[in-house]
C-alpha cells in the first residue's frame, strides 16, 4: 500500500522540476548571448526531431533510421509555403501536414516491412527524397536550393522567437508521447514493439497504429525542419535532408534510452553539448569526431546513459563490498 | 542509341554487383547492415589512386593490394568494433558503421582534400566498336574482372574450408559453434571477405568514376537496391541483380532523362520489397538473423 503515495510524491516533485526547468529556459533569453542562444535552439530542435523518433522507434519498435526524410519535407513544406505567400505560422502546420501526410501514404506499403528491412527502406527513402526534390526543381528552387522571404523582424527578436517556437515544440511533443504512453494507443504500440502477431491476435489494428505512429512521428520531425528552414532562411537538397541528422537524433534517442518521455530530451542536451564543446577543438576534423562519438556511445552505452550509469555504480558497490 | 545505353548499362551492370557481394554477405551472415561498406570501395578507389600516383602502378594491377589491405581493415573493425556491438542489439549496426563511414571519408578528405582526382590508365581512352556499338575498353575490362571476382568468391564459398564454415555459421550459429566453429571468428573473415571485395571495386570505379571522399554515397543505392532484388546472401543474386540494375538504370536514363534514375531505382526498390522481399534468389535461411 505504501508505494503508490511515494511514486505519486516523486512524479509531483519531477512536474515541478520539469515546469521550473522549462521557466527558466524560457527566460534565458534576456541573459543570454547570441552564441548560447543559438547552441540552445540547436538542442530544442534535436530534441524535437529525437522525440519524433522516439514514437516510431522507442513506442513502435520501428527502426526508422532515414527518419530525417520528415525534417526534409517539412523544411521544403514550410519554404514551399512561405514562398507562396503563407505566413509562417500557417507554413509550418503546412510543414507538420505535409510530413505527416508523406508517412501516411509510404507507411501503407513501407511499414509491412519488418526490422532490417525497413530500416533500410527509410534510408532508400532518405536519399530518393534529395533526388525528388531536385527532379521537381519549380517551386522547391531544385539544386540551386530554396531562399525564404525574410521576417519583417530585425535578427534579434526573431531568433529569440525562434527560440521560444523551438523550445514550444520541444515541450509539446514530450507532452504528446507523455500523453500517448497513457492511452490505449500508447499500450497498442508497445505491444507491437513487444510481439507484433501477438499483438495482431489482441485485436490491434497492428497496421493502423503503425501508419499512425509514424504519421505522428513525422509530423513532428516535420515541425523542427519547418521551424530550421526559417531560422536558416535558405535550404538545399543536401542539407535539409542530410541523413546525419537523423543518425544524431538516433544516437541522442539511444543515449537518453527508447520509449520513455524525457530521455530523448536528456539525450539531445547531453549529447549537442558535449560535441558542441569537443568540436571547438577540432575544426577540420568535426565528422571524424561525431563518428569516434558515435562508435564509443554504442560500445559502452547501447541502453542508454542512464542504464550504463546505473551498472557502473552497481559494479563500483559490489567491488567495494567485496574488498 | 538503345543498343550502346544497353550496352553501357550491362558494363555498369558487372560492377554494380561486385559492389554489392560483400555487403549481402555480411547482411546474410551476421545480420549486420554495413553502412561503412561504400567507404571500404572509396578507400579502395584512393589505395588505386594512391599507387598509380606515387608508385606508377598499373590500376588493374593494384587490385590485389588494395584487397589485402581492406581485408585487413575490415577484419580488425569487427574484432574491435563489430563483434561487440552484435552481443547487444543488431540494429545498432546500422548506427555505429554510419559513424564508421564518417571518419573514413572525413580522414581521407582531410589527407587528400575533397579535390576530384583521377587514374588514367595508358588504355583509358581506346574503345572496340561492335555492331556500330562503342565499347570503352576500361569498363570492358572492370566488368570482365567484376565477374571473375564473383564466380572466384561464389567458388570460395562452395569449394574450400573457410566457405563452408562461413555458409554453415549463416545457417546456423548455434550448431556451427558446437562443430568447432568459433563464429565471432568467422565473423571477421565474413567481414575482411566483404571489405576486400569492396576494397577491388574500388580499384575498378577508379577507372571509370571521379575519385573523391565522397564517392561510396553513389554506390549505396545501388547497393540496397542489389541486395534485396538478388535475395541476401546470395553471391549468384547479387551477379545477376547487377545486371539488372544496370539495365533498368541505363534504360530508365535513355527513356526519362540521367536525373530520374536514382527515382526509378528506388520504385524499384520498394516493388521488390512489397513484392518479394526474400528477393530472386534469396533462401529461407539468409538473413533470418533479422
Amino acid at each position: 500500500m505504501s508505494p503508490a503515495p511515494r511514486i505519486r510524491r516523486r512524479a509531483l516533485v519531477l512536474w515541478a522540476l520539469a515546469i521550473v526547468g522549462v521557466a527558466l529556459l524560457a527566460a534565458a533569453p534576456l541573459v543570454l548571448n547570441n552564441y548560447w542562444l543559438r547552441v540552445l535552439t540547436t538542442v530544442f530542435m534535436y530534441a524535437i526531431v529525437t522525440q519524433g523518433l522516439n514514437v516510431i522507434v522507442g513506442l513502435a519498435g520501428y527502426h526508422a533510421f532515414g527518419n530525417a526524410v520528415f525534417f526534409g519535407f517539412g523544411a521544403y513544406g514550410c519554404g514551399v509555403a512561405m514562398t507562396l505567400g503563407l505566413p509562417f505560422p500557417l507554413a509550418l502546420v503546412a510543414a507538420v501536414a505535409v510530413s505527416a501526410a508523406v508517412a501516411g501514404v509510404i507507411g501503407w506499403p513501407i511499414l509491412r516491412l519488418r526490422g532490417h528491412y525497413f530500416a533500410i527502406a527509410t534510408v532508400a527513402l532518405n536519399l530518393a527524397a534529395i533526388q525528388l526534390v531536385i527532379q521537381v526543381g519549380g517551386i522547391t528552387g531544385g539544386a540551386q536550393g530554396l531562399p525564404l522571404p525574410l521576417s519583417d523582424l530585425p535578427p534579434g527578436p526573431l531568433y529569440r522567437a525562434i527560440y521560444l517556437v523551438m523550445l514550444a515544440g520541444m515541450v509539446v511533443s514530450t507532452l504528446l508521447v507523455a500523453f500517448i504512453l497513457t492511452r490505449p494507443f500508447g499500450y497498442a504500440l508497445r505491444a507491437i514493439r513487444d510481439g507484433e502477431r501477438a499483438a495482431g491476435v489482441m485485436g490491434i489494428d497492428t497496421t493502423a497504429s503503425k501508419v499512425a505512429a509514424w504519421a505522428i512521428s513525422a509530423g513532428i520531425t516535420g515541425f523542427a525542419g519547418g521551424v530550421w528552414a526559417y531560422w536558416i532562411t535558405f535550404i538545399e537538397p543536401a542539407s535539409a535532408f542530410d541523413p546525419a541528422i537523423g543518425v544524431k537524433a538516433y544516437m541522442m534517442l539511444i543515449l537518453g534510452g527508447m520509449g520513455t518521455v524525457v530521455g530523448p530530451v536528456l539525450g539531445a542536451f547531453v549529447l549537442e553539448f558535449l560535441s558542441t564543446l569537443v568540436w571547438g577543438g577540432f575544426v577540420t576534423a568535426h565528422q571524424i569526431v561525431f563518428g569516434v562519438l558515435i562508435v564509443a556511445i554504442c560500445l559502452v552505452a547501447p541502453n542508454g546513459m542512464l542504464v550504463a550509469g546505473r551498472t557502473l555504480i552497481q559494479r563500483w558497490r559490489s567491488r567495494h563490498g567485496a574488498a | 542509341m538503345l543498343w550502346q545505353a544497353t550496352t553501357n548499362g550491362l558494363l555498369l551492370g558487372g560492377l554494380y554487383g561486385i559492389a554489392t557481394i560483400g555487403f549481402s554477405m555480411v547482411w546474410g551472415v551476421m545480420g549486420v547492415i554495413n553502412l561503412a561498406h561504400t567507404g571500404f570501395i572509396m578507400l579502395g578507389a584512393y589505395t588505386t589512386y594512391g599507387l598509380y600516383h606515387w608508385v606508377g602502378l598499373d590500376p588493374i594491377a593494384s587490385i590485389p593490394i588494395s584487397m589485402a589491405a581492406m581485408f585487413a581493415l575490415g577484419y580488425v573493425l569487427q574484432v574491435l568494433i563489430l563483434n561487440q556491438i552484435i552481443r547487444t542489439s543488431l540494429l545498432l549496426s546500422l548506427v555505429v558503421t554510419f559513424g564508421i563511414e564518417l571518419v573514413m571519408v572525413d580522414a581521407v578528405s582531410n589527407a587528400f582534400t575533397s579535390d576530384v582526382r583521377s587514374v588514367n590508365a595508358s588504355y583509358a581512352a581506346s574503345s572496340i566498336e561492335l555492331f556500330g556499338v562503342l565499347i570503352p575498353v576500361v569498363r570492358l575490362v572492370a566488368a570482365g574482372f567484376s565477374i571473375a571476382l564473383g564466380i572466384a568468391f561464389y567458388a570460395f564459398l562452395r569449394f574450400t574450408r573457410a566457405g563452408q564454415m562461413i555458409l554453415a555459421t549463416a545457417l546456423d550459429r548455434e550448431v556451427a559453434a558446437l562443430m568447432g566453429i568459433n563464429p565471432e571468428r568467422i565473423y571477421a573473415l565474413t567481414a575482411g571477405a566483404g571489405a576486400a571485395l569492396a576494397g577491388a571495386t574500388g580499384s575498378l570505379a577508379s577507372m571509370l568514376f571521379p575519385i573523391m571522399p565522397g564517392m561510396g554515397l553513389t554506390f549505396l543505392s545501388a547497393v540496397f537496391v542489389i541486395t534485396v532484388l538478388g535475395g541476401i546472401g546470395s553471391v549468384e543474386g547479387c551477379i545477376v541483380a547487377g545486371f539488372i540494375y544496370g539495365l533498368v538504370q541505363a534504360w530508365s536514363g535513355y527513356y526519362l532523362g540521367a536525373n530520374y534514375q536514382e527515382i526509378v531505382g528506388f520504385a524499384l526498390f520498394l516493388l521488390v520489397l512489397v513484392l518479394r522481399p526474400q528477393g530472386l534468389f534469396g533462401r529461407a535461411f539468409f538473413g533470418e538473423h533479422a
